[in-house]
């Protein structure tokens, strides 16, 4: 791996950092396994970097490697505390579209998200990046249908989280 | 009812500002760090899987249950150089496989492909330890069957100066090493099932909600 690629490949994933600390956010709790999640993603990512090609987009090639890392080939790392110290880390409320009940609904809505499975996350965290349904399908391998199909049924067990 | 969920995805996409931000030098640093995921311990496992039959000769206790000159003197000695040759084999057939599905892993397949790709690999380990657990059975029922059918069995192993009567220590002496075979097979097929079940615990969860969906 030359100096160049290396370059190139940093500056790109610096650039779109966000996906991966969307995910990491996602799949686990706290700061430390934050960052292990991360690094390992950014391991992989760097490995499967020679065979990126550029026939799509770096940000659309991410989604992908990072899911798959954080689905299929993370091992959670052992200094994990089973705490939640993270509604306070990333998701900080801005003060000037600060509304109490929908903030609230919001918070509700986050810690309902993350106790779906592995699987029910990968698709929500692509619906909320807006992924349409055949990109969704195309990433965990299933049928269009069968990602539409899930997704009605994530909404409509993320409403019975949120109101019992 | 506006959608709980389209209510998230405004929120979630006006989320950026609020994350954790790396510099181009912590993630340089990061690239070089060793990865610790399943497939790399899949990768060290089967390694030792597949040494591990064979690093049991290195221990002398075992070489001694199955020395040569022992199985020679049973008339089994042919028996155990095949059974060896087609292990040697059948060993090398499957490190073959194993090496060809490990390089198809690929973190740019789709999720249940990736998942497949990684069940695939893992299974080339896990029939090829059935294999070996099938062997050690089989060498010990060589040995008991040599040792049941040598009349000689208590003067084969010099051991007539003892206070019991040779056919009685000649079953004896078979009692133990069936005992100790199935007590060793056991042992063998515990350790392996432990690990495999311990590695793979969140992949086959997911792996089997991915295959539901689609069932």
């Amino acid at each position: 791996m030359n100096k160049e690629l290396e370059h190139q490949f940093v500056t790109e994933l610096e650039n779109n950092q966000n996906i991966v600390h969307k995910v990491c956010s996602l799949y686990t709790n706290n700061r430390d396994a934050h960052n292990d999640l991360f690094q390992e993603i950014t391991i992989q990512l760097w490995k499967a970097y020679p065979k990126f090609r550029g026939d799509s987009k770096f940000s659309t090639w991410m989604y992908r490697v990072a899911l798959n890392t954080a689905i299929t080939l993370y091992r959670k790392s052992k200094r994990r505390p089973a705490t939640y110290d993270y509604d306070s880390v990333v998701y900080k409320i801005s003060a000037e579209e600060y509304d109490p009940t929908q903030e609230q609904q919001l918070s509700l809505m986050y810690s309902a998200v993350r106790q779906l499975s592995d699987i029910d996350k990968a698709l929500v965290f692509l619906y909320l990046e807006d992924k349409n349904y055949s990109e969704i399908a195309e990433t965990l391998g299933i049928s269009e249908v069968n990602a539409r199909v899930k997704m009605n049924r994530i909404k409509t067990k993320l409403r019975t989280i949120l109101n019992p | 009812m506006l959608d709980e969920l389209d209510l998230l995805k405004k929120d979630w996409q006006k989320k950026e500002t609020n994350l954790p931000r790396l510099t181009y030098e912590e993630i340089y640093k990061m690239i070089w760090k060793k990865s610790s995921s399943v497939v790399r311990w899949i990768f060290y496992i089967s390694i030792i899987e597949f040494l591990l039959p064979h690093l049991l000769y290195l221990i002398p206790s075992f070489r001694n249950e199955m020395d040569y000159n022992f199985a020679k003197s049973l008339g089994i000695d042919n028996w155990i150089i095949a059974l060896t040759i087609v292990q040697y084999a059948v060993a090398i057939y499957f490190i073959f496989q194993f090496y060809k599905r490990y390089r198809e892993i690929s973190v740019l397949d789709d999720a249940k492909k990736l998942m497949n790709k990684i069940f695939r690999t893992r299974k080339t380990v896990k029939h090829y330890v059935l294999f070996c657990l099938a062997m050690v059975l089989l060498i010990f029922g060589v040995f008991i069957v040599g040792m049941a059918l040598d009349d000689n069995l208590v003067e084969t192993l010099n051991l007539n100066n003892q206070n019991v009567a040779p056919d009685q220590l000649k079953w004896l002496l078979i009692g133990v090493m069936t005992v100790a075979g199935i007590l060793f097979t056991g042992l063998l097929a515990g350790i392996y099932f432990l690990l495999y079940g311990l590695l793979t615990r969140k992949l086959s969860r997911n792996y089997i909600e991915l295959k539901r969906m689609e069932a």
